[in-house]
Parts: C-alpha cells; sequence; structure tokens
C-alpha cells in the first residue's frame, strides 16, 4: 500500500507508512530525514540528500563497478521525498524529481548515522583499532606465525595482518633461508613499496655505503625514511644469516604507547614533540642514481582527531638545517631528549633476536626500532633482507580477506 | 629487558571499566628528567682572541657578520650538529652522535673566531668547529629559512584559474628530457609550481613513460599495476575505463599515499570528444576561504569515506581512506584535494547534523569546479604526455564515440611527490655547481 505524501516543502505534518512486520518510515520536514521506526521502537534517520545520492538504481550505481554513476553537474540539493513504502524489508521512495529508489532495511541500518554503528564499521571495516604494549606486555603482544602457513592458508594470512594492525609487530617464522622468500610472503599481500634503495634491500655489511644501516655498529632506535612524505608502513626484515656472537638484537618501541605516556605526563613536551616542524633527511646515492629527500615533520604526528598518527625519530636523518624560530629550539632539544629517554627505558623498550627462517615484521608508522652492535667477521656475519608494505595495501587486503572469511 | 610487573594490556582488561585515575596511578613511574644547564660560579667561560666578533650569552652563541649584526646560534644546536669525524659522517651526510649519551646540559668551556671559523671547546671536552658560510646558510632569522624553504625543500606553489593558463602551460620535447637535465629540471620545476606541463614529441611505444619516470626516479605503483592502459574496457571495474563522459575528479582519493604525478600518454585520440579538464584546486580553495568561509570550513574538516571495490587481474581489494574534500597541512595551508562521485562510499560516518551542511558545500564546490572561470580544457594529441600534480588538481574527460576506426588510447603512470623533489634538489645542486 503506497501512502502519497502531500508534498509540496511546507507540509509540517508528516506522513507515515506502517507494513504487517511493524516497521514505520515517515518523512520529516524539519530535519529533512526519513525516520524508519523498527518494531522495537527505535528509530533511525536518514538525510533525504544523502539516500537520494546513494540511490542503488541501475542510473545511479553500478553495482559491478560498485559506484555511483550519479553525474553530480546535474544533481539537484533541493531533491525532497514525495511519497514512502515498506514491504518486504524494502523501503521505496519516489523523489521530486521523478526518481524511484529502493532500499533494503538491512543495507540502511548498516549504514545508520548512529555512534555506535559508525563506530563499529569503522573498528570493524575501516581500521582495525591499535592496541598499545610495553615492555611487560610484550610476551603476550608478539605473535609467531608459520611461513608456509601464511604462504598457503588465507586465514592465517589474515590473521598475521591482523596481529600487524592491531599491535604493530608479528614474527614470521620457518622462512626457507633463500632471498626470495620475502617477495613471496608480500606478494600474498600484494605487491612490494618501493624506495629509492629498492624494492628488496640487504641488510649486512657494506663498508662503502652513504647508510648507516649497512654497517655493523649499533643502530639506534629510529624509524625508517622519516625523510619520505609517504613513509613506508610495514617493514619486513628476514633474516637470513645471524650473529652468533654477541649482538645484533632487534630493539623496539612502541611510540603509540609512549606518546599516550608523554600525553599524561609531560605534555608540554608532548606538545613541543607534536607541533615543532622537524627536517628529515636522506642525502648520497644509491645504485648510480643520486638522491636528496627532505620531509618536515614532528617527531609525533597526530591525525585530524588529535590521535597518534605516525612517529619520526632519527639522529643520522635528521638534517642539520632546522627553520622554526630560534626561541623554539633549546625546548626542542629538551623534549628530544625526554623522549629519547623514553625510548630507551626498559619499561618500554624490548630486545630480542631473530634466528635464520624468521621474518620480523613491524609498523614503521608506529614503533621506532634499533639493533645492538655486532662483530662482523668472516666466520660471524649477519644478513637479512629487507623490504616494505604500504598500509593503503595491507588494509585492503584485511577487508578482501575478511570479507572472504565471512568476518564482515 | 622486561619490566617487572603486570603490563598495560592485562591491567586494562582486569579493569575494563576502571576510571582513568586508576589508570593513571599505574603509570606514575614513567616520568622523565633531562639535564640542563645552570650558570654557576664555578662555571668558567674563557674569550681567547677576537672577542668582539664571538660571545655567548642566554645558552647560545652569537657570531657577527659582515653586517655587523650578530647571528646566535643555541649550544644544543651547535653541539647536535658539530661536524667532527666522531658526531658526523660526510661520505652519509649523517649525525653520528649517539644521542642515547647526548648531555643536555652540555655548554661551551671555550669559544673563539678565526676568519671564517668559530671554534668552541666544549664543558665534555669536545671540540667543534664551523664555518661561517656553514653557519650563515642554517641562521635561525625568517628571511635566511624561507629562502631554504622556498628554494631547497620545496618551490612555492602559484595558484591559477582559466585566464591565465595559457601563460602557465609550459611545453617541453621528450627528447630534451630525455638528454638534457636543464629540461628535467624545468620540467618538474613547472609541475611542482604550476601543477601541470605537457610534453610533445613522445614516440609511439608503450615503454616512454617508463623511460621518462627512470630519469626521475621510479614509477609509484598501485593497485591498478605501474602503467595502466585507458582505452574502451567494456567489463572493467572502474568507470576511467569506459567511453562515458568522466566527472571532474582526483585519481585515487581512497589512498592515504595518493598518487602525486599523473601522466597521460596519448597513443591514440578520438576525432570528437575525449578532452582533459582540469581546475587548480589550490586557486579554487584560496577563493572559497575568502568568498565562502563556511563552506571552506565544512569542506576542509569534514571527513569523506572514499572507496574502490573491485578486483583488477583476478587479485580482489577494498581500499578506503577518510578524508575531507580539501585537505590542510599542519601550517593551515592547502595540501590536497579529495574528489570523486564514483570512488565516494555510501557509508559517511559522520554525525547526523553534518550531512546536510555537506552534501550542499559539496554542490557549491562541483559548481566552482566546473565554472568555466575555473577550469580548462585542451585535448591531447598523439605523442604528448599531459602531465598534472594529481594532489592539488582535478580532471575530467569530455565522452567520446568509441568505435572501430576512432579510438582513444592513453596509457596513464604515476609518480610520487618525494621521488620528484629529491629530484629536483639534486637536479639544482648539479646545474648549479656546473
Amino acid at each position: 500500500m503506497l501512502v502519497k505524501c502531500l508534498h509540496n516543502g511546507n507540509i509540517s505534518q508528516p506522513h507515515s507508512h506502517k507494513n504487517n512486520n511493524d516497521i514505520k518510515a515517515k518523512v520529516s520536514t524539519i530535519d529533512e530525514v526519513i525516520q524508519v521506526q523498527s518494531a522495537d521502537g527505535n528509530v533511525l534517520k536518514y538525510p533525504w540528500i544523502w539516500l537520494r545520492d546513494n540511490c542503488q538504481c541501475s542510473s545511479c550505481f553500478n553495482p559491478k563497478l560498485q559506484s555511483r554513476t550519479i553525474d553530480w553537474r546535474t544533481f539537484d540539493i533541493s531533491v525532497n521525498p514525495k511519497s514512502l513504502h515498506i514491504n518486504n524489508n524494502i523501503l521505496s521512495i519516489e523523489w521530486s524529481d521523478g526518481h524511484c529508489s529502493e532500499f533494503t532495511l538491512k543495507w540502511l541500518h548498516e549504514r545508520s548515522f548512529t555512534k555506535d554503528n559508525q563506530e563499529k564499521w569503522l573498528n570493524d571495516v575501516y581500521r582495525l583499532p591499535k592496541i598499545p604494549w610495553s615492555a611487560a606486555d610484550f610476551p603476550s603482544v608478539l605473535k609467531k606465525f608459520d611461513y608456509s602457513d601464511v604462504i598457503q592458508s588465507d586465514k592465517c594470512l589474515y590473521e598475521w595482518l591482523k596481529a600487524l594492525a592491531e599491535y604493530g609487530v608479528a614474527i614470521v617464522e620457518n622462512t626457507p633461508i633463500q632471498e626470495d622468500q620475502l617477495r613471496k610472503l608480500a606478494n600474498r599481500v600484494s605487491f612490494i613499496k618501493r624506495t629509492h634503495y629498492g624494492e628488496e634491500f640487504e641488510v649486512r655489511n657494506k663498508p662503502d655505503t652513504t647508510n648507516v644501516a649497512y654497517l655493523s655498529t649499533p643502530l639506534q632506535m629510529h624509524a625508517d625514511l622519516p625523510y619520505y612524505e609517504y613513509k613506508p608502513g610495514v617493514n619486513l626484515l628476514h633474516c637470513l644469516v645471524q650473529t652468533t656472537g654477541e649482538g645484533g638484537d632487534n630493539l623496539l618501541t612502541d611510540c603509540l604507547h609512549v606518546s599516550k605516556i608523554l600525553k599524561e605526563f609531560h605534555p608540554e613536551v608532548y606538545k613541543i614533540l607534536s607541533t615543532t616542524l622537524v627536517e628529515w633527511s636522506d642525502i648520497g646515492e644509491e645504485r648510480g642514481m643520486k638522491f636528496f629527500s627532505l620531509y618536515r615533520s614532528p617527531a609525533i604526528c597526530e591525525d585530524r582527531w588529535g590521535q597518534f598518527a605516525r612517529v619520526n625519530y632519527s639522529q643520522q636523518q635528521r638534517y642539520s638545517h632546522f627553520s622554526i624560530p630560534l626561541e623554539d629550539v633549546i625546548p626542542w632539544y629538551k623534549a628530544h631528549a625526554t623522549f629519547t629517554q623514553a625510548l630507551y627505558d626498559p619499561k618500554n623498550m624490548v630486545q630480542f633476536k631473530t634466528k635464520p627462517g624468521d621474518i620480523l615484521s613491524f609498523d614503521n608508522i608506529r614503533l621506532a626500532h634499533g639493533r645492538t652492535g655486532y662483530t662482523d667477521t668472516k666466520s660471524n656475519e649477519r644478513h637479512l633482507i629487507g623490504a616494505y608494505l604500504d598500509w593503503d595495501i595491507v588494509y585492503s587486503r584485511i577487508r578482501t580477506l575478511k570479507r572472504q572469511l565471512n568476518l564482515i | 629487558m622486561r619490566a617487572a610487573g603486570v603490563g598495560i594490556i592485562q591491567i586494562v582488561q582486569q579493569l575494563k571499566l576502571a576510571p582513568t585515575r586508576v589508570k593513571r596511578a599505574l603509570l606514575t613511574s614513567q616520568v622523565y628528567q633531562t639535564k640542563s644547564f645552570s650558570a654557576t660560579p664555578q662555571c668558567y667561560i674563557s674569550k681567547i682572541q677576537n672577542e668582539e666578533k664571538v660571545f655567548s650569552e642566554n645558552e647560545m652563541i652569537h657570531v657577527v657578520n659582515e653586517n655587523g649584526n650578530y647571528m646566535k646560534y643555541p649550544w644544543l644546536w651547535l653541539r647536535d650538529n658539530c661536524q667532527c669525524k666522531t658526531c658526523f659522517n660526510p661520505q652519509m651526510q649523517s649525525r653520528t652522535i649517539d644521542w642515547k649519551y647526548f648531555d643536555t646540559s652540555v655548554h661551551p668551556k671555550s669559544y673563539s673566531r678565526s676568519n671564517d671559523l668559530v671554534n668552541i671547546t666544549w664543558s665534555d671536552e669536545h671540540e667543534s668547529q664551523y664555518s661561517l658560510k656553514w653557519l650563515q646558510e642554517r641562521e635561525f632569522v625568517p628571511a635566511t629559512q624561507k629562502k631554504w624553504l622556498t628554494q631547497v625543500y620545496r618551490l612555492t606553489q602559484v595558484p591559477w584559474n582559466a585566464a591565465n593558463f595559457s601563460q602557465v602551460l609550459k611545453r617541453f620535447q621528450y627528447c630534451n628530457l630525455i638528454e638534457s637535465d636543464e629540461k628535467l629540471l624545468q620540467w618538474l620545476e613547472s609541475l611542482a609550481v604550476f601543477g601541470i606541463a605537457i610534453i610533445e614529441g613522445t614516440p609511439s611505444r608503450e615503454d616512454q613513460l617508463q623511460k621518462l619516470a627512470n630519469r626521475v626516479g621510479f614509477i609509484k605503483q598501485t593497485h591498478y599495476g605501474e602503467e595502466f592502459v585507458v582505452r574502451n574496457k567494456p567489463d572493467t571495474t572502474n568507470l576511467a575505463y569506459l567511453a562515458v563522459p568522466l566527472q571532474m575528479h582526483t585519481d585515487m582519493p581512497y589512498y592515504d599515499y595518493k598518487p602525486g604525478v599523473n601522466m597521460l600518454h596519448c597513443m591514440e585520440q578520438t576525432t570528437e570528444g575525449g578532452e582533459n579538464q582540469f581546475v587548480d584546486c589550490l586557486y579554487l580553495s584560496q577563493l572559497l576561504k575568502e568568498t565562502q568561509p563556511d563552506i571552506y570550513k565544512t569542506l576542509s574538516t569534514v571527513p569523506v569515506d572514499w572507496s574502490d571495490i573491485g578486483e583488477e587481474k583476478k587479485d580482489a581489494f577494498h581500499t578506503l581512506y577518510r578524508a575531507p574534500v580539501i585537505c590542510e597541512d599542519k601550517l593551515g595551508q592547502f595540501a590536497r584535494v579529495n574528489y570523486n562521485q564514483w570512488q565516494r562510499d555510501s557509508h559517511f560516518n559522520v554525525p547526523l547534523e553534518d550531512v546536510i551542511s555537506w552534501y550542499k558545500a559539496n554542490a557549491i564546490f562541483t559548481k566552482a569546479l566546473y565554472d568555466q572561470k575555473n577550469m580548462v580544457q585542451l585535448k591531447t594529441r598523439p605523442g604528448e604526455i599531459v602531465t598534472f600534480d594529481n594532489i592539488r588538481l582535478v580532471h575530467g574527460r569530455s565522452g567520446y564515440s568509441d568505435s572501430a576506426n576512432n579510438e582513444r588510447y592513453i596509457i596513464g603512470s604515476y609518480l610520487d611527490w618525494d621521488i620528484v623533489h629529491s629530484r629536483i634538489r639534486i637536479l639544482k645542486k648539479e646545474i648549479t655547481r656546473s
């Protein structure tokens, strides 16, 4: 049964329709929404304009492309509903522009404009919430996966990527000792992120290098490539050969955790670190191509909601140019010293050594990492292969796997 | 190294509904202190010679320049940037100081100036030397810093509209870009400053974009591959691959790491239709900020859900990114535009009361994009590559009739700005030097 809405834009009495499932829908002209009320009394509101914009009919939406095809050059934002109809859990709307739309209640419910529903979608589909950890939590946080499982099983691939997204670190064990295995793992996600160091890079003693990572001295805590606006998201380090002697340990600190501590106990320090622009740089030559990378960014970056988004920390890739007001320089150094203390604090930093066959994977946007020194000799080498992934690509894979595994 | 006691996760799990003050109490041991310099009677600073050309005050070294003015440099910054071989590796151009042991109470024990060198002996017995030129380049004054930022960091972008487009659009010859570093630099500078440039005379082969990208650095790969073909593809999951008009849009708003530079190599062009359209959103956003600040505010704060769901070469993807239409940087300046009707998801995760005003703002923005005062139109010919800033410009395409003897065939590819800016800096340094 169709209820005609005597609608000319001036009506103050919204009309409603009731169907045999006790789901009601009515037009509200006051706030320009359609209200859908279910049997339990829950009222969900949908702006007309959003409904019209998201019409699912074949002239407005291409289901194969999963894309809106409406031409916004001719979109009329004064469009309004003339009548409503609910039948078999489908809401039908006749619009003032003569168009007709149909929406399933399920589709509507998934997109309802309530805080809870939106938060659920953001956490389930957009990005998994990050869980901060300290050194004490680390043993329960660090998950290990078997390489062949991750290669063969989509469920295991998902679990690995989930651990990375939530905790920022995970280890993949029993990787064959061959140089192409890292690429094989990356291809399970999608593709490697290339930088001016190439796609896969070797971490071993290279005496004539322009990068301190390629020497056997200790590597201070740092994040890779802070001088890229598009900084590599995930760092993969495949251990082929590990030093038998002392040293060559990996150091990790969760800067999501550290930034929360600083915000709470050193708010002035946090403010300085999250606002003062530092110049990160990398100058040198790799495979015959010169580079001069430069990027200005605070040590702690917030997103537009004030949440932790990214850490930048490096002594060797922090430039001598410092283009800030003179009076901000000394406070920044003091804040930086506090931050450094926190990064090396045993309550925050963990230390462990990977073994041949381990791929250490971690969130390079979130964690700082380092390496203890080692004595590199003919009979005591250390050889790792590294590669990066972008989070855009990792998150896309997480979503397609979740759908495939019916988790969303 | 493991801390004693229960970890934060366990605590949070046990005290799921615990008030904030309880959680706070469990973290109280994480307070840090750093040392500061404090002047005491025992602190002795000796001035050896040329006293008036250098002195120390307020935790800074003051150095006189040719004009008789004093340039000031904080001690901490000087010590942090010591250029000696234990602190700095010139081959790596990297600081090698281990900051685990950096003493923030370090101060000069003595200092001197001899001609163009400033010498400092520090309280930690370390000795540093700085050339005047090096110091001048890094002086903490706005004019010097502005010069550095606009000449080395990133060139200043110059906005344009339809009226001045013809003066803005520069053309280059493909072979010159391959052979000449000066021409390569000019092309990249045009892109950085104006956001658009055309390359002519490109051989009609599919690998020419790759060759050009290799002159800059390397191609940015996306889930559509490295080079993508833009031609009529009936079974596609992307509108760009059909012959219908393509509304104004930016490519890949659903990537946090959105491709910076778009390069479209025209291999074959249709006789009618198929024109490229462009709008400079740096210009448009400034205009809106000035003339319609409420609209600008909505567009620059309300986050939109951009998405791309489909399959490419049997590989499924579901990309998503939340960002406003107009993105500002940390200094409140224009940073990026996102605009796309078919890659804007039906999910809209904002409070209900923000929805209608966003749609009204989107409508005004759309109108402005198609306004003849802002939008320009050009048709590339076979052999031309149109290159433009995909972070800054919005582009579109008029429809065309695709048939067996009226095809349109474009090859596309992307570059990241990190790579382009790096190449600009190197080329400038080398060309200036020679």
